[in-house]
C-alpha cells in the first residue's frame, strides 16, 4: 500500500470550510473528466470519469464511499476502480486554529490488488505525494476565494480543483504510467473533447 | 503544366518540410545543416507523427554502435540479405540506397543533434537463423531515455504513444522476462522515468528529432493543413495550406518534403490501394494518404508492393485523443503460450508467434469459394493466459472487459458463442496441446523463429517459448479485425535516390521530395521487417535535406560501381 499526507492551513473557518466540503454533489461538478456521478444514497456514489492522457482517452467508472461524515472535523472515504484491480482510502481532517483559520490534513492511500499489485502500486508512489499536495493547495485556494468573493463563486468552482480534482490527475498520471501516452488533457480540455 | 501561383507569399524557407515525424524533421534539419533554411508544417496539433507512436526500433545492418559491440556485420550483408526477401518486388539500386545510406545517416543525426542510440541486445533479424545473411543481435537499435522536459514548451506539443510503455527500454522489458511478463517488471523504473518524463521507445526517438529542431530554431507550425502544392509549371514552389479555415501559402525556394506517413485512414484508399478491406487503424486519424493527393497534383507516380493486413482490436472505453476508438494491433499476444488464432471452421492457419505468417496467411482467397476462409478470426486462449500475461491493456489477472470478448466454461461453449465450429476448435485445441507435450508445431513451426519467440513468446515457458496447452477454463475468444500497417503501407509515391518523387515519365519532379512512409516501398519490396520504417524515414530525410540543400550524397554512385551494379 502506497500512502501520502498533506496539511495546510486555510484562512476560513473551520464551518465555512465544512459547508464547502460537505456536498458530494459538488465535489463531483468539479472534477475533471467527470461525466457522470450517480449519488445512490448518502455514503455512496458512482463517478464514470473520461480520464484523458494524450494519445489515449478512457473511461473509468470508480466507486466512491464515504465512510464517515463526521463534520466539520473528519471525513473518510474509500474508493474501487470498477474495472481496474485498484482500490484506495483516505481521510479528511480539520482542525480550528482560530476563529478565521482551519488546519487540514488529507491522508490518501492506494492499494494495488492481484498479479499486477506492484505496478500499480510502483506508479502510484511518485504520484500520490504530489497529489495530497495540491489537493490541500487547491482546496486552500478555493475555499478562500468562495470565502471573499461569493460573486465570483461561480467562476472559481468551475476552474479550481478540489481533492477530487486532484485525484483525477492522480487517475491520469496513473493512467499514462501503465497505458503511455501524454499529457494533453489541458489541450482537450480547452478544445471541449473533455469537459 | 500547371501554374498555380498565388497573389503574395506568407511564409518563405528554402526547404519544406510537410509532416513531422522522422522524415520530416530529418530533412528540415540536414536542410538547415547544409546552409538552407527550413521550416515544418504539421497538420495535427502535435509533433512527432507515427514516430512517436511505435516501438523506437530502428533496423540498420552494418551500423558503427555493433561494430563496438564486436558484432559483425556490414552494409553489404543488410543489402543481400533485403534484396532476398524482397522477393523481387523492390528495386535493387534502392535496397543498396537504404542499405549504404542507413548507417550514415544514424552517424550525422548522432552528430549533429546528439541523438544517443544503443543497440538492442538478444533482438535478433526476422529470419534469424533461417537466412544467410540476417544476424542475432546487432542491427536493432533504440534510443537511450530522453529527458523530455528539455523541449520547454514543446515538452508535450511532443507526441507520445498511447500503444507503448515508452517509459522503458527494450533492454529493461527483456531484462525482466519480456513483454510477456508484465508481472515481472521493474516497475520502480518506470516510475522514475515518467516523473521526470523521461521518454524512451518511439516516443523518445522523435523527441530527439524535436529538439534538433529546436536547437536551430527551425519553425514547426502546429494545426497547418497542407491543401494542395503550388506549381510553377515544371517545378513545385511552395504550398497553399490552411489554419483555423483561412488559406496561406508558403514559399519553398529548394523544395517541399511531403513525410505524412501513409492513407490508412482513408478506407476508399486502403481498399484500392492495399486491398485492404475496412481497416481499424492504430494511428491517428490525419494519415490518410494527404501525399497521394498533393503529389499527385504534380503528376508523381505510386507504386505497390506485396503487403500483408493485420490485426487488431478495441477494449472497450478506450479512444484517441481525436475522439475515435483506440484499436490496439493484436502482435505481441496472438503468439504467446495458452493461446491460438483460429479460423470459422476453428483452425489454426500459422505460426501465430511470427506476425508475417498470420497476416500473410489472412487475406488469401479461396478461388473454389470466393471466400476469406482465415477471415473472420478469434484469438482464443484459456484462463492461464489470462493469469499469466496481458492482452492489450487489459492486465494480467484482469477479466476481460464487457464487450470485448466472449468467455465460456468450455470450449464447445465458447465456439457456441463465437459461431465457430465447435468441433473443429475442440480438435484444434487438441492437437494444439499434444504439439504443445512435445514442445513442437510440426504444423506451423511455432516457436522456432528466436524473433518470435523474444517479442511474443514468454521465456520463462519451456521448452518452447510460444507453445502451452489450452487446459484451464474459463476459455476466452477476442474477434480481431483487420487493421491497416501502423503507417506502413502497400502503395506509396516513387522516388529516385535523392529522395526526389519520380513522374510518368520516370523524370524526377523538380523540387517535390517525399520520405518515410510516403514513400513507395521499393526499398524493401515484399519484405517488412520492424525497425526499417523509422530508419527510412531518417535516411530519407538526410538524402532529400542534402538534395534539396545542393549538396546531394554521390555514396550511392561510389557503391554501384564498387558492386558492378
Amino acid at each position: 500500500m502506497i500512502e501520502a499526507e498533506k496539511s495546510i492551513v486555510i484562512d476560513d473557518a473551520i464551518d465555512s470550510v465544512w459547508d464547502y466540503v460537505q456536498d458530494i454533489r459538488k465535489w463531483a461538478n468539479l472534477f475533471p473528466g467527470c461525466r457522470e456521478c450517480t449519488v445512490i444514497d448518502e455514503h455512496n456514489s458512482r463517478w464514470s470519469i473520461k480520464v484523458g492522457a494524450g494519445g489515449l482517452v478512457k473511461t473509468v467508472n470508480v466507486l466512491v464511499h464515504v465512510d464517515q461524515w463526521d463534520g466539520p472535523e473528519r471525513v473518510s472515504f474509500s474508493y474501487k476502480l470498477e474495472t481496474e484491480p485498484v482500490v484506495g482510502s483516505g481521510f479528511y481532517i480539520a482542525s480550528r486554529k482560530g476563529t478565521h483559520a482551519t488546519e487540514i490534513t488529507l491522508k490518501v492511500c492506494v492499494e494495488g490488488g492481484g498479479s499486477m499489485a506492484p505496478m500499480w502500486e510502483a506508479m502510484s508512489k511518485p504520484l500520490l505525494p504530489q497529489l495530497a499536495k495540491t489537493f490541500a493547495g487547491k482546496l486552500k485556494a478555493e475555499i478562500e476565494a468562495c470565502a471573499g468573493a461569493s460573486a465570483s463563486q461561480v467562476a472559481v468552482v468551475t476552474e479550481t480543483p478540489s481533492v477530487f480534482a486532484a485525484m483525477g490527475r492522480w487517475l491520469r498520471n496513473l493512467w499514462r504510467a501503465v497505458f503511455g501516452s501524454s499529457k494533453p488533457v489541458d489541450d482537450l480540455i480547452k478544445e471541449g473533447r473533455l469537459p | 503544366m500547371l501554374r498555380n501561383l498565388p497573389p503574395k507569399w506568407d511564409l518563405e524557407a528554402d526547404v519544406v518540410s510537410i509532416g513531422s515525424g522522422g522524415g520530416g524533421l530529418c530533412a528540415a534539419i540536414t536542410a538547415h545543416d547544409h546552409g538552407v533554411s527550413a521550416l515544418v508544417l504539421e497538420r495535427s496539433d502535435q509533433v512527432g507523427g507515427v514516430t512517436a507512436y511505435s516501438m523506437g526500433e530502428v533496423w540498420i545492418p552494418g551500423n558503427h554502435l555493433a561494430a563496438t559491440s564486436d558484432i559483425k556485420d556490414s552494409a553489404d550483408s543488410g543489402f543481400r540479405y533485403i534484396k532476398r526477401l524482397s522477393m523481387g518486388y523492390g528495386d535493387d539500386v534502392s535496397i543498396l540506397n537504404q542499405a549504404v545510406h542507413g548507417p550514415v545517416a544514424l552517424k550525422y543525426f548522432e552528430d549533429k543533434i546528439g541523438l544517443k542510440m544503443c543497440v538492442i541486445r538478444n533482438l535478433p533479424d526476422y529470419y534469424y537463423p533461417h537466412h544467410s545473411d540476417s544476424l542475432a543481435e546487432g542491427r536493432y537499435l533504440e534510443v537511450l531515455p530522453f529527458p523530455a522536459e528539455i523541449l520547454g514548451d514543446w515538452q508535450h506539443k511532443t507526441r507520445v504513444s498511447p500503444h507503448v510503455p515508452y517509459a522503458l527500454t527494450h533492454e529493461d522489458i527483456f531484462d525482466n522476462g519480456g513483454l510477456a511478463n508484465m508481472i515481472n517488471w521493474d516497475y520502480s523504473i518506470m516510475s522514475e522515468r515518467l516523473a521526470k518524463d523521461e521518454r524512451c521507445a518511439g516516443p523518445g526517438l522523435a523527441a530527439y528529432f524535436v529538439k534538433g529542431v529546436l536547437d536551430r530554431s527551425i519553425p514547426m507550425h502546429t494545426g497547418v493543413h497542407v491543401q494542395e502544392l503550388v506549381v510553377d509549371g515544371a517545378r513545385v514552389v511552395g504550398v497553399r495550406a490552411t489554419r483555423g479555415g483561412k488559406d496561406f501559402y508558403v514559399k519553398a525556394n529548394r523544395g517541399v518534403v511531403i513525410a505524412v506517413s501513409s492513407y490508412e485512414r482513408n478506407a476508399g484508399y486502403a481498399k484500392t490501394l492495399g486491398h485492404q478491406l475496412n481497416p481499424v487503424s492504430m494511428v491517428m486519424p490525419s494519415i490518410d494518404g494527404a501525399h497521394l493527393r498533393l503529389a499527385g497534383q504534380a503528376g508523381a507516380r505510386i507504386a505497390r508492393v506485396p503487403d500483408v493486413t493485420m490485426l487488431g482490436f478495441h477494449v472497450p472505453g478506450e479512444e484517441q485523443e481525436e475522439g475515435v476508438p483506440l484499436w490496439r494491433g493484436a502482435l505481441p499476444f496472438l503468439g504467446l503460450p495458452h493461446s491460438i488464432t483460429v479460423n470459422r471452421a476453428g483452425k489454426r492457419f500459422s505460426d501465430e508467434a511470427f506476425y508475417r505468417s498470420v497476416y500473410s496467411a489472412l487475406d488469401i482467397i479461396d478461388g473454389g469459394t470466393q471466400t476469406h476462409p482465415n477471415f473472420p478470426c478469434w484469438a482464443i486462449f484459456d484462463s492461464q493466459a489470462r493469469e499469466k500475461y496481458p492482452f492489450g491493456s487489459v492486465m494480467p489477472g484482469q477479466d476481460l472487459p464487457e464487450g470485448m470478448g466472449a468467455k465460456a466454461d468450455s470450449v464447445a461453449e465458447l465456439a457456441r458463442k463465437i459461431g465457430v465450429d465447435a468441433r473443429g476448435l475442440a480438435a484444434t485445441i487438441t492437437t494444439f496441446n499434444g504439439y504443445c507435450e512435445k514442445g513442437e508445431d510440426p504444423e506451423f513451426h511455432r516457436g522456432t523463429r528466436p524473433w518470435g519467440a523474444t517479442m511474443c513468446g514468454d521465456a520463462s515457458q519451456k521448452p518452447n517459448a510460444n507453445l502451452g496447452p489450452l487446459l484451464k477454463a474459463p476459455f476466452y475468444a477476442v474477434e480481431l479485425h483487420r487493421m491497416a500497417g501502423g503507417g506502413i503501407a502497400a502503395t506509396g509515391v516513387l522516388a529516385d535516390h535523392h529522395c526526389r518523387a519520380i513522374g510518368w515519365d520516370d523524370k524526377p519532379i523538380e523540387g517535390l521530395y517525399v520520405a518515410g512512409n510516403s514513400m513507395a516501398r521499393m526499398d524493401n519490396g515484399a519484405i517488412m521487417q520492424s525497425g526499417i520504417t523509422n530508419a527510412r524515414g531518417m535516411t530519407h530525410g538526410y538524402l532529400a535535406g542534402r538534395h534539396a540543400a545542393g549538396n546531394p550524397s554521390n555514396l550511392l554512385q561510389k557503391e554501384m560501381d564498387r558492386l558492378g551494379l
